[in-house]
């Protein structure tokens, strides 16, 4: 048969195979771009793998407030003066060794002798000064310095090599839990930009990022504490979470964040309180939401037991605060309530009575991929509030549109906005939340009243037990007084882990992933 | 055939330009990335300054000049997220996107030609109605479906495969590739056979045959290349598909090509790579048309006398 082929087509048809040929060879060789750089690596327990859900937008350590950096960087790659125990509370020494306040103004901290950074250099209590003061009072405009510092201006000094006092403009208490925040990094490192690899003093030095593909990590031998068991460790990104939990099935990855409930099972998963708290915030300066039995309508109305045992799968508790248990400030006595339909319902026809819009449509803004079912989370929410009368739309965003929603200055007409949040307060202390949520001009709330503010300062000033009791007061004020939050849950995560590792999630695990703290299962590490 | 190249590039050329300056006016729509990329307690003054420093604050006319006088220089601008040159990420990015949508639509064309010409040339035949059943259900499947099953059945239940990722053998390949293929080939085969079966019942063929002349010379010497065209046209937009980025294979697969370059780009506010993303693959969509008609007209001598001088 071939031979009645002629020679012209035959010619072509070998001409074609052969390309074909050397097409498929090439291809099999080496994807482009990937640099042998795009899996999560070897199982030969010699590299700890990991797959993120999201690439991290940097790896700069001011940024580690972040929670898609911070889960890099944060004591695997730098390291602060002092950490919080995220199961206690309690601040452990780390680069300090100890500190204590010297006047009211002025905190004093010993620093840590024998500490090397990656780059071989010595680490002194004038590359803490320098971090600090990189951080805190430069240009650079690092996350830490609003979130954690409120942009207060610190006055930072190294006394001696192994001595450093931080001063701040009004007594603070809580300095030390504020300066966990900032992650060291050596003299020279630029402050008029933010750096794509950091140099630090963690028991992990960055070796590679390939953008779009992998982060690569090698353990630090000259680490001044206890070495990691994984000499290696590699940070790979997969969107999906149906892609993720397979790649802890199958053994190609030994530890996942950010599994979704449909995706993990109890031999792939471990469920741990990620510190999330998920809530309606109402824009209080625009009708209808500008009338408070309006707002707290729509908190009854609110079935959070329903959503989050059948949206989030049983992974969450309904939530009446926006802090979570453990964190300063948490107020046992408020308690998510039942749906209160018929009350929620008479309030918004006082307030339609009274002339409030309640038709006017709320726009209920939500994002795109921030929690597992957030698009059905939406959709039971607007039925909810439609039942009262209210007229809501959802409009679901990604991450860039909500941010415009959720910022200060908030979009021009944009109409009353009922915004979807998820706060998560990982200091452990209600100053951070109320300084962004709920001051009058807080960065992330859209009212407030002058009581509240003055609640807020006055709790700020306080330590022990008596700042516990003031933030307690300050969210239930918030409850009864301002209504800006209609609460839905306290979220739980979920961790993929394979059987190849031992590790124990914690509050932290999802902004802070120590490396260190993974363990391979007998026999099967290096 | 140089006035036909002419007049083809200058037709193509228009449909280049409105799409770089759609893209460049329909991002800046989307807002200004300030709050993406500067702490979320910014100052008023700290987001005046990241806007002047990026060009933002200029009226969008203004910007667009300053971005045409750069992309004449070949400067395309940093990325916003990364700090690096837009130019160089996209062109690190573009070869693995162009390997996967080659070896795909070599695949595709050589296996609808090899399965669509024999259910040409048995019309309602088993084999015909087989492939014609399996091409149709191959082209209606949703690749995101096929790509997650392909990961839970291949790679995890039956182990035979990686889950996702682009080091190794040539197993990486078989997953995304697959999910690349299936609809396209589908196509294919279904306008494979459909024009098979008009040019071998057409009076040429009875002529060849009568001639004496073999079948495979028949099927494929005559038959074939009249049947060529249709299948040109059809091959060509699914590969410039492929060329534009394969978003959902490269996202799922952790394929670092252009497809999910241009999503994060989109997503991150990252004007410049954005852009770059998208010059070049117009770019690159404008040679493969001009590629194509180039081939019509090889083809097709109609094609070329269509043209007047």
């Amino acid at each position: 048969m071939l031979s009645s082929v002629p020679h012209r087509l035959r010619t072509r048809a070998a001409t074609a195979a052969l390309s074909s040929a050397v097409l498929l060879a090439a291809s099999a060789c080496a994807v482009a771009n990937s640099d042998g750089a795009g899996d999560a690596g070897a199982a030969d327990g010699s590299t700890l793998r990991i797959v993120l859900a999201e690439e991290p937008p940097t790896l700069e350590p001011c940024e580690s407030s972040l929670t898609s950096t911070g889960v890099v960087v944060r004591s695997n790659i730098s390291e602060p003066l002092v950490e919080r125990d995220p199961s206690t509370g309690d601040l452990d020494p780390l680069l300090s060794t100890g500190w204590r306040q010297t006047s009211p103004t002025t905190w004093t901290f010993d620093i840590r002798t024998g500490v090397t950074f990656h780059d071989g250099a010595p680490f002194t209590a004038e590359d803490a000064a320098f971090s600090i003061d990189r951080a805190v009072n430069s240009d650079l405009a690092c996350n830490v310095d609003g979130y954690v510092f409120e942009d207060e201006e610190l006055g930072v000094e190294a006394t001696s090599p192994t001595s450093l006092t931080v001063t701040t403009a009004k007594p603070d208490p809580i300095l030390p839990l504020r300066i966990s925040f900032v992650e060291i990094v050596p003299r020279g490192t630029s402050t008029e930009n933010k750096v794509r690899e950091p140099v630090g003093t963690g028991p992990y030095a960055l070796t590679g990022w390939q953008t779009g593909v992998s982060i690569s990590l090698k353990r630090n031998e000259s680490y001044w504490g206890e070495q990691p068991a994984f000499p290696f460790a590699r940070y790979v990104w997969r969107s999906e979470s149906s892609v993720r939990a397979a790649m802890i099935a199958k053994g190609e990855a030994d530890l996942s964040t950010g599994l979704d409930p449909e995706d993990a099972t109890e031999e792939n998963s471990i469920a741990y309180p990620n510190n999330e708290t998920t809530a309606l915030r109402l824009d209080g300066t625009q009708a209808p939401l500008d009338d408070i039995r309006v707002r707290k309508a729509i908190g009854m109305a609110i079935d959070r037991k329903a959503i989050a045992d059948t949206l989030f799968d049983g992974l969450a508790e309904p939530a009446a605060q926006l802090v979570p248990d453990g964190v300063v400030g948490y107020n046992p006595e408020l308690t998510s309530q039942p749906p209160q339909r018929e009350e929620a319902k008479r309030l918004v026809d006082a307030a339609r009575a009274d002339g409030v819009p309640t038709d006017r449509q709320i726009t209920l803004v939500a994002r795109n991929g921030q929690f597992p079912r957030v698009s059905e989370t939406a959709e039971a929410l607007q039925y909810q509030l439609g039942e009262l009368g209210l007229n809501v739309r959802i409009l679901m965003s990604d991450t860039a549109a909500h941010l415009e929603y959720q910022l200060r200055p908030f979009p021009e007409g944009a109409g009353p906005v009922a915004l979807l949040i998820m706060h998560g307060n990982q200091a452990g202390d209600a100053a951070f939340t109320t300084s962004q949520y709920l001051l009058s001009d807080g960065p992330q709330s859209t009212f407030g009243t002058q009581e509240l503010d003055e609640r807020i300062a006055e709790a700020g000033e306080l330590a022990g037990p008596q700042r516990q009791d003031a933030f307690a007061d300050v969210l239930a004020y918030q409850n009864e007084q301002v209504a800006q939050y209609a609460y839905l849950a306290h979220m739980r995560g979920l961790l993929g882990i394979a059987d190849s590792v031992e590790y124990e999630p914690n509050s932290a695990t999802g902004d802070e992933l120590r490396l260190a703290a993974v363990q391979p299962v007998k026999g099967q590490g290096r | 055939m140089t006035t036909f190249l002419r007049k083809r590039i200058v037709s193509s050329a228009i449909p280049l330009v409105v799409v770089v300056l759609g893209v460049f006016v329909l991002a800046r729509l989307t807002g200004n990335p300030v709050d993406l990329y500067l702490p979320l307690s910014a100052t008023p003054e700290q987001r005046a300054a990241f806007s002047a420093a990026n060009g933002f604050d200029q009226p969008i006319l203004v910007q667009l000049w300053d971005y045409l006088g750069q992309v004449v220089q070949l400067d395309f601008g940093e990325s916003l997220r990364t700090g690096q040159s837009a130019g160089e990420m996209v062109l690190e990015a573009f070869p693995a996107t162009l390997q996967l949508a080659a070896v795909t639509m070599l695949i595709a064309i050589v296996g609808a030609v090899l399965i669509g010409s024999l259910a040409a040339y048995r019309p309602n035949s088993l084999a015909d109605r087989t492939s014609s059943f399996l091409s149709m259900t191959a082209a209606s499947i949703p690749d995101f479906w096929f790509a997650i099953m392909g990961v839970l059945v291949f790679g995890v239940s039956l182990g035979i495969l990686p889950t996702s990722g682009v080091v190794g053998g040539p197993e990486v390949w078989v997953l995304p590739i697959a999910t690349l293929l299936i609809r396209p080939f589908g196509v294919l085969v279904q306008v494979v056979r459909g024009s098979m079966v008009a040019a071998l019942s057409a009076p040429y063929v009875k002529v060849a045959r009568s001639k004496g002349a073999s079948e495979p010379r028949v099927v494929f010497g005559h038959a074939l290349r009249n049947a060529t065209m249709p299948v040109l046209t059809v091959a060509g937009d699914l590969t410039i598909g492929l060329v534009n980025g394969a978003v959902v294979v490269e996202t799922i697969f952790g394929w670092p090509g252009i497809g999910k370059l241009m999503i994060d780009s989109i997503l991150q506010r990252d004007f410049a790579v954005l852009q770059a993303a998208v010059l070049l693959t117009a770019v690159t969509i404008f040679v493969l048309n001009i590629l194509i008609d180039v081939c019509y007209a090889l083809l097709d001598a109609r094609v070329r006398q269509a043209v007047p001088a």
